[in-house]
């Protein structure tokens, strides 16, 4: 039996699943609770539902391309552990490095099929599953304490310096990788060449100008209900862009 | 009525750092057990040497990562909305812009209840559409694999991060050029000078972020000044 028919046999895909199945419970768990306290809160029931609404367009072409990681993955790891880590704790570029780093380790060279054992592939899984967790881990210790000390009364509520930090924040994260798409095409095949990949700035010149259209229609036509859906139908756009790219660039 | 509010809000809060700590343990408890039951089920367990060898070798940047991770995204995220998140992973390629983008179209400010709520509400939903697309995507990965992995779509899944960000920034830029040019510049400037750091965008995230919010602190003064 070759390693990838032991790696996608019923019970590894029974042991994964059954751990992806738990958190799914449990965001059914804390959607509920959170939707409940929000109605004893007196919040807008329309605007709780907005904000479920974007946020699951928001997030199914991100999660295609997650999917795509896992197809990536399968080739070495089979599909169920890829399936596992990439819809519940993983980042793509984590998943990949990790794992690779971990192949070096058991003196495979190189993730492959080819040269995976079941030895290697546990101790790869394992490393996947260690090198990750501390975030979990702070959680459990310090999640309540930092919370509470951020928690604002309702009269200081949009008065203080909090919201517009974590404005400022976001903003920062955004500029950073604005500045490496810049950085890659200028540099990205030496200083000032002018000659990286320009398309991620491309895409997301793309995706900014069609998220203008979807503000301006929110604004001032006061069709409020595009906003739901604005950064999903500007992705879409914005990686249409990229398809029509690749095929001129050919 | 004000009592009986803060008394519900503060049986909440607690119960949701309760489920939270004690789902997480569960979670950690299952994903570093897995490899061990697969192991066992495979006929050979992990090489703990070797994955002490590979954790200094790379898992130690990780560790810092995730410390600053931490830090950084649970006031965007809430309590329940942070417990989720570190869960359910994608945190800067999805949950943090999510919950951002969510928070911003209901107007709720950083700390308060309503943050909370739409902070968990659209962690909770991004997560189970992940794990819905996944779920149907391992079902259906034989017929959708040529189609996902055509040559002519690749261009788009390799953008979805830009395509993500370009909309981003037009909705945070628009009203805070004054924030945003400054680090924006900076970056793009330290990415052309030096391309290496390009594979540590996500570490380059947190001088951006310092700079943004000590410009923003700045302009805060000067407005509070002002009045």
């Amino acid at each position: 039996m070759s390693i990838l028919t032991q790696l996608n046999a019923p019970p590894i895909y029974l042991i994964c699943g059954g751990i992806i199945a738990f958190v799914a419970v449990l965001c059914v768990i804390f959607l509920i609770r959170a939707w409940r306290a929000g109605v004893a809160l007196g919040m807008d029931k329309g605007a709780m539902k907005r904000a479920v609404t974007s946020s699951a367009t928001f997030s199914l072409l991100p999660s295609v391309g997650i999917l795509l990681g896992v197809i990536a993955l399968s080739g070495s790891l089979g599909i169920p552990w890829p399936w596992l880590r990439l819809s519940v704790i993983g980042a793509l570029h984590y998943e990949t490095q990790v794992a690779q780093a971990a192949a070096e380790q058991v003196g495979m060279g190189t993730l492959s099929a080819a040269r995976m054992t079941p030895g290697s592939f546990a101790t790869i899984a394992l490393l996947m599953s260690i090198c990750i967790m501390w975030g979990m881990i702070l959680s459990v210790f310090f999640n309540k304490k930092y919370t509470q000390k951020l928690t604002v009364s309702k009269e200081k509520a949009g008065g203080g310096f909090g919201d517009l930090a974590m404005t400022a924040m976001f903003i920062g994260l955004v500029s950073a990788y604005l500045g490496s798409y810049v950085g890659g095409f200028v540099s990205g095949n030496g200083l000032f060449t002018f000659t990286g990949d320009w398309t991620p700035i491309a895409v997301a010149a793309v995706s900014a100008l069609v998220m203008a259209g979807f503000v301006y229609l929110a604004e001032k036509k006061q069709k409020a209900w595009v906003e739901s859906f604005s950064v999903a139908g500007s992705m879409i756009v914005g990686m249409a862009a990229a398809v029509v790219i690749g095929l001129l660039m050919k | 009525m004000e009592n009986k509010f803060n008394e519900s809000w503060a049986a909440y809060t607690r119960g949701t750092h309760r489920i939270g700590r004690i789902c997480t343990v569960v979670t950690l408890i299952m994903l570093v057990g897995a490899p061990f039951l697969m192991g066992t089920y495979l006929g050979a367990l992990p090489d703990l040497g070797a994955v002490a060898r590979a954790f200094l070798s790379v898992g130690l940047v990780w560790t810092v990562s995730s410390v600053v991770e931490f830090l950084i995204y649970t006031p965007m995220l809430g309590a329940g909305g942070g417990y989720l998140a570190f869960i359910t992973g994608n945190l800067i390629n999805m949950k943090i812009p999510c919950a951002v983008n969510a928070r911003d179209i209901v107007g709720a400010k950083t700390g308060t209840p309503e943050n909370e709520i739409i902070s968990t509400l659209s962690i909770a939903t991004s997560s189970l559409v992940t794990i819905l697309v996944l779920a149907l995507g391992v079902l259906l990965l034989t017929p959708l694999q040529p189609i996902l992995q055509s040559e002519a779509l690749q261009p788009a899944f390799s953008n979805v991060v830009p395509a993500l960000f370009g909309a981003m920034a037009y909705k945070y830029y628009r009203n805070h050029m004054n924030i945003a040019l400054a680090p924006l510049v900076l970056m793009s400037l330290l990415f052309i000078l030096m391309p290496k750091l390009i594979e540590s965008t996500s570490m380059m995230i947190i001088p951006s972020g310092a700079l943004a919010i000590g410009i923003a602190w700045l302009l805060y003064r000067k407005q509070k000044g002002g009045n």
